[in-house]
């Protein structure tokens, strides 16, 4: 402690000279902040804590300096006996403190403290000096081997010059447990992996990223080759991770692999067959190319659209819902360029039923819900947090937020008719509508209580003027090459389809404090988007072409936690309308569902599942996570397993009633006299997409030897296919 | 999607490690590690069960009875008074007066929403919805039922489900807010139940195999299962691919599971208590909960009704606003009164001299009560400003009433209680700190309950 404190003591002299001025806003609050005090949980909650309220994260000084220093006792601060304040009993854990001991009496927090509410309590606000720079050296490091700690040091630039060594003041926040830091910066691995520690000072913060490998040998080799640039930074990181790319994917996987992640639905077995045998150097990059214009592209890439437009029934009604779906999924077969999409959507207006991209406005009823759904789907920001407070992980300020809001205030609708079947849902509407542009709208910033002023979200000093037209305004900002947010949320989102994670993870939480895996290769993808006309396919053309998508789903020295690193492939769910459809294809049994024609793909449902469930195909997707649509977000999607979904594949009527048809695959293999062997083996390419093993083969055999019913032993080698890992992820 | 299943588990270890406390301290900073160490709080009970009165019964015609309100107000029902010193009851519940000094009724708990979607989201979450809305949609954004967020923070570690629903989705137009896992993600849904078992033939669909596979031959297609599994490395390689093998485990060794299959076989209990219990949907729910209870199920809700109903003497919820020419008086006579009257007790008292009652906590009550001014229609409205919640069995008083409503049943007149507090008495009955922390889908921290533990009810 003595070393500890007495380093306290030499900060605090020098920070703080002369002694007696203690900074209100430089000293005090960011103590409270360092001892956890203004966090969410604690008194920075809404309400706070026990009558004890600080603004989120020291956000508004002047409140939190009116709070300190009133309070209906009085006994929170005591000028005349500063060690009586219940502020400095309480985080001494002198008195009861729900949490706990904040800091020591003999601390230099404490003395800190102490002083100032001796000194007259006196606030600083607007008078302090201001914080102008927060680095961190190291800002990127790999640490290698257990047990390996970095220092890390945190220099605090001020606007009058001062620049301190802070590491001792600053919170430190690592963004998984992955990471311990000491109160004084000393980060300590829990594991291997990679993560993000946020420090924070007054009002800035700066991510850090830190790596923790194994102490393995260098093993790189060439043996892999980097086919374009995306190889080449994920390698690089590789390399400096001390990790081997896995080989590349077999042909089996790679047809079904990007069968599933371009259309949708395994392949069939002639066409796995076939592309096994073609032996053409570049049938890979020809069969991508096949799979672009094919229909079922543009059904299943609509698919993802429609999930983050909330395109459902209650809102656009049943012929709104197929019409806004059917132009989404047109603008995807048309190979719409992404940022005319997002044009068209965004300065979207007129008649409902006429205009399909209108539907995104009558989706969304509200300016907050218009402002948050588009920063979220084409900017790739998660704005909810500013609308109550300044946002605590981004630059965005409860200003900012309402400003942006105020764009889409201008938004009004004429509503033609509306036959809703119930009368008390104000959210329900049936009939025809026209979203048109009222200049009058406004939108109420609560924090000023006054009207917002419509402005763009980090252009500072663009004013929208009220006489113009806010949407086209917005619209042509988004769809602008030189915006500096739309390629890369695009990028991020396509590379999360293909790969199953985004760059940035979330998908759409793209923000300073939430750093890219690989930042040079989202800035290079998302040049490579601008330069091509924002074209869709040409971003698929390009990842799918490389080493990192195709590489095998094994690393002989990759742990799962290298999984961020691309290392290898990662095995995940299929979405229910791939495995729904899939799982029709496989069996050869058609989908039982009221709402879709006999034979067709789940995929083209145009909306979500209805409300009341009817059918058993509609439940099937619903545990296996098909989203009800109400949000603007690809994490409305849920994908992780369920005890419910293996009661579906065991015992559920779906799976079982396909199985039993009898005139589906495996009826037809029968009637067609085809041996045990032959029906083995086309079960096997139709549902994994290659011959069974050898030992496959020999248990198959078994089991039909021992059989009674040879059908029914059939069937349950055909269930064992379809519920094989092999079949229900894609790897 | 979320940030995926590796993740998820590598979480869920973690959550282990500090002692089942949950998300709490997975991403704050080490200041708040402490905290998350702070071992869990023993558990008081070993189950809840949650008796939903869907549609809002009306608290001064039944618990709360107002003899000396003027007629404008007090029904037509008179008092009569119970076992318990002081409490009185409805005329219509005799059989109720007998265990009244098995129970806790707060007779002041009051919210502000008045639409049933809205305050059954409120009572079934413990958590205030973000408007009063009718049509209030459920969303990620919304909180979990309770029993799915018991599953997330103390999940059973027998193999069978936490948290058990039935036998109705609760709905009002459109589908009630707060009956599954929300945010917490789909693994910690309710096993929900849609069978009625007072229908001969009840069974659980999930224990249930198809027509013509039977256990051994749903054994042999795990077998072979397991054989295409070793085709490929998948099962080495992948944490998900183990993740999902899991579940296939878990589900089979719930259909062999004797106890919990024994559970839902209902028709094994002997005629004569299913006809104490009641014939009724209501009544053989409440026996099927004792049932669950005693196979070792956490959280049960049992929902009265799947609609608010009001209007008929056959079916339906508590809703009696006297619509379409009907009366409510003679209908919560003949339909919602017997049926209370009739399984209320034995459900307790079966709880009881089966040893069960003292580690299971029986919640019953609604969204709302019914306004105590009668309507136009000699039926009443709904009634959020103050209404009676009961409570019985486990880690409560007997015999208690916490806190009164002004003379005429309108208002708190002492100690105001929130949905908020009854979800922090019964979190913290069950072991979970009231404060504990949870994560939104947009990886916010958020408390499992801001409502403060009623100290005063707790024996």
């Amino acid at each position: 402690m003595s070393w500890r404190w007495h380093m306290a003591v030499l900060f605090a002299f020098a920070f703080t000279a002369p002694a007696a001025e203690i900074s209100f806003r430089n000293d005090v609050l960011p103590i409270l902040s360092k001892a956890g005090c203004n966090l969410g949980s604690c008194h920075g909650a809404a309400n706070g804590k026990n009558g004890f309220n600080l603004s989120l994260r020291e956000e508004n000084p002047a409140a939190d300096h009116l709070a300190l220093t009133t309070d209906i006792s009085g006994r929170r601060v005591n000028r005349a006996a500063p060690d009586q304040s219940l502020l400095l009993l309480k985080a001494t854990a002198l008195v009861p403190h729900e949490g706990q001991e904040r800091f020591k009496i003999d601390s230099r927090e404490y003395r800190v403290l102490r002083d100032w509410i001796a000194g007259g309590l006196k606030d600083d606000t607007g008078k302090a000096t201001k914080l102008t720079r927060l680095a961190v050296t190291p800002n990127e490091k790999i640490l290698v081997g257990k047990g390996e700690a970095v220092r890390l040091k945190v220099e605090a630039t001020f606007a009058n010059g001062d620049r301190r060594d802070v590491s001792d003041l600053v919170v430190y926040e690592p963004v998984t447990t992955l990471v311990n830091v000491s109160a004084d910066g000393v980060a300590r691995a829990n594991g291997d992996g990679e993560t993000v520690v946020l420090v924070r000072f007054i009002d800035r913060q700066t991510p850090v990223r830190l790596a923790f490998i194994p102490d393995r040998a260098r093993v790189w080799s060439q043996r892999e080759k980097p086919l374009n640039y995306i190889d080449r930074h994920v390698f690089d990181k590789l390399q400096r991770l001390r990790l081997q790319p896995a080989v590349k994917c077999s042909d089996e996987a790679f047809i079904r692999r990007v069968s599933l992640d371009l259309l949708g639905i395994v392949p069939m077995p002639e066409e796995a067959r076939a592309f096994a045998a073609d032996t053409a150097p570049d049938k890979r990059s020809k069969l991508v190319e096949r799979l672009l214009v094919r229909p079922e592209f543009a059904d299943y890439w609509a698919l993802k659209w429609a999930d983050l437009f909330k395109v459902e029934r209650r809102a656009l009604d049943e012929r709104g819902l197929k019409f806004f779906h059917g132009w989404l999924r047109e603008s995807v077969a048309q190979n719409l360029p992404l940022n005319e999409f997002a044009r068209e959507l965004l300065a979207s207006r007129g008649s409902t039923y006429t205009n399909a991209p209108s539907n995104f406005y009558r989706a969304h009823r509200t300016p907050v819900l218009r402002a948050e759904a588009a920063a979220q789907v084409f900017l790739g920001l998660r704005l909810q947090c500013a609308q109550c407070h300044n946002h605590p992980y981004d630059r965005w300020s409860q200003d900012d937020y309402h400003n942006w809001a105020a764009v889409f205030a201008q938004v009004d609708y004429k509503i033609i008719e509306n036959k809703r079947t119930d009368k008390n849902d104000q959210q329900e509407f049936v009939g025809e509508q026209i979203v048109l542009i009222n200049n009058k709208g406004e939108h109420l910033n609560p924090r000023i209580r006054s009207a917002a002023t419509p402005r763009l979200l980090g252009v500072a000093e663009e004013k929208i003027g009220l006489t113009g037209d806010s949407l086209r305004a917005a619209a042509d900002w988004v769809a602008d090459p030189a915006n500096p947010l739309f390629a890369r949320a695009q990028v991020n989102r396509i590379w999360f389809h293909l790969m199953g994670r985004g760059l940035v993870d979330p998908v759409d939480d793209l923000r300073p404090t939430n750093p890219p895996s690989h930042p040079e290769l989202l800035d290079e993808l998302a040049a490579d988007l601008v330069k091509s006309r924002f074209d869709l396919r040409h971003l698929i053309r390009r990842i799918t072409a490389s080493h990192t998508y195709q590489s095998g789903a094994e690393s002989s020295l990759a742990s799962a936690s290298d999984a961020v690193h691309y290392a290898y492939c990662l095995p995940r769910s299929l979405a229910a309308e791939q495995l729904l459809d899939s799982l029709s294809r496989v069996i050869g049994a058609p989908i039982e569902m009221s709402e879709l024609p006999l034979g067709q793909r789940v995929v083209k449902l145009a909306g979500p599942v209805s409300d009341r469930k009817k059918d058993d195909a509609e439940k099937f997707l619903t545990v296996f996570g098909k989203p009800p649509r109400l949000m603007n977000s690809e994490c409305e999607r849920l994908s992780d397993p369920t005890l419910g979904q293996s009661f579906q594949m065991m015992s559920g009527p779906v799976v079982a009633s396909m199985i039993m048809q009898s005139d589906n695959r495996l009826g037809r293999l029968l009637a067609a006299n085809k041996s045990n062997a032959e029906i083995v083996e086309e079960l096997s390419w139709a549902a994994l997409g290659h011959a069974p093993t050898a030992a496959g083969r020999a248990g198959f055999a078994r089991h039909l030897a021992a059989a009674k019913d040879r059908r029914a032993a059939l069937e349950d080698i055909l269930w064992a296919l379809v519920n094989a890992k092999e079949f229900v992820l894609r790897n | 999607m979320k940030s995926g299943f590796l993740n998820q588990a590598l979480a869920r270890r973690h959550a282990i490690k500090v002692g089942g406390l949950g998300l709490l301290g997975l991403t704050l900073p080490k200041i708040l590690a402490a905290e998350a160490a702070k071992p869990a709080k023993t558990a008081r009970i070993k189950s809840v069960v949650f008796l939903f009165q869907w549609g809002g019964p009306s608290h001064i015609d039944m618990f709360d009875m107002k003899p000396d309100a003027p007629s404008t107000h007090r029904g037509p029902h008179k008092p009569i008074a119970s076992n318990a010193d002081g409490i009185q009851v409805s005329e219509h519940l005799p059989r109720v007066a007998k265990v009244m000094n098995k129970v806790t009724l707060i007779r002041s708990v009051h919210h502000t929403m008045k639409n049933h979607n809205s305050a059954g989201y409120y009572a079934l979450t413990g958590h205030a919805p973000p408007s009063d809305d009718q049509r209030l949609r459920d969303g990620l954004e919304l909180f979990p039922a309770y029993g799915s967020m018991v599953d997330r923070l103390v999940p059973s570690r027998n193999g069978t489900p936490t948290s058990v629903a039935y036998p109705h989705v609760v709905r009002d137009g459109s589908v009630t807010p707060g009956q599954h896992a929300s945010f917490l993600g789909k693994a910690h849904d309710p096993l929900l139940v849609t069978q009625d078992p007072n229908v001969p033939g009840f069974a659980l669909p999930e224990l249930s195999l198809p027509a013509g596979i039977s256990y051994e031959r749903m054994t042999a297609r795990r077998e072979l299962q397991k054989l295409v599994d070793a085709q490929s490395r998948l099962m080495s390689t992948s944490p998900l691919a183990r993740g999902i093998d899991d579940y296939y485990e878990k589900a089979v060794a719930m259909l062999q599971n004797e106890k919990w299959r024994n559970a839902f076989d209902i028709a094994k209990e002997p005629e004569k208590a299913r006809e104490a219990y009641g014939r009724t949907t209501y009544g053989q729910s409440c026996l099927l909960a004792r049932r669950l209870v005693e196979a070792g199920t956490k959280f049960v809700t049992v929902y009265f009704s799947d609609t608010i109903g009001g209007q008929r003497t056959e079916s339906g919820g508590w809703d009696t606003h006297g619509f379409n020419n009907t009366r409510m008086f003679p209908i919560v006579e003949q339909y919602h009164l017997p049926i209370t009257n009739q399984t209320l007790p034995v459900f307790l008292n079966d709880l009881e001299s089966r040893g069960l009652l003292d580690t299971t906590l029986v919640v019953w009550m609604g969204e709302f009560g019914r306004t105590p001014k009668i309507n136009s229609n000699i039926s009443r409205d709904h009634w959020p400003q103050c209404y009676t919640v009961m409570l019985a069995g486990g880690g409560v008083k007997n015999g208690y009433v916490h806190g009164a409503s002004d003379s005429r049943g309108e208002y708190p007149a002492d100690k105001p209680v929130r949905p908020d507090d009854i979800a922090a008495t019964v979190y913290h009955l069950l072991g979970i700190p009231p404060h504990s922390e949870v994560r939104d889908v947009n990886n916010r921290p958020l408390s499992v309950t801001s409502g403060k533990v009623i100290e005063e009810i707790l024996a």
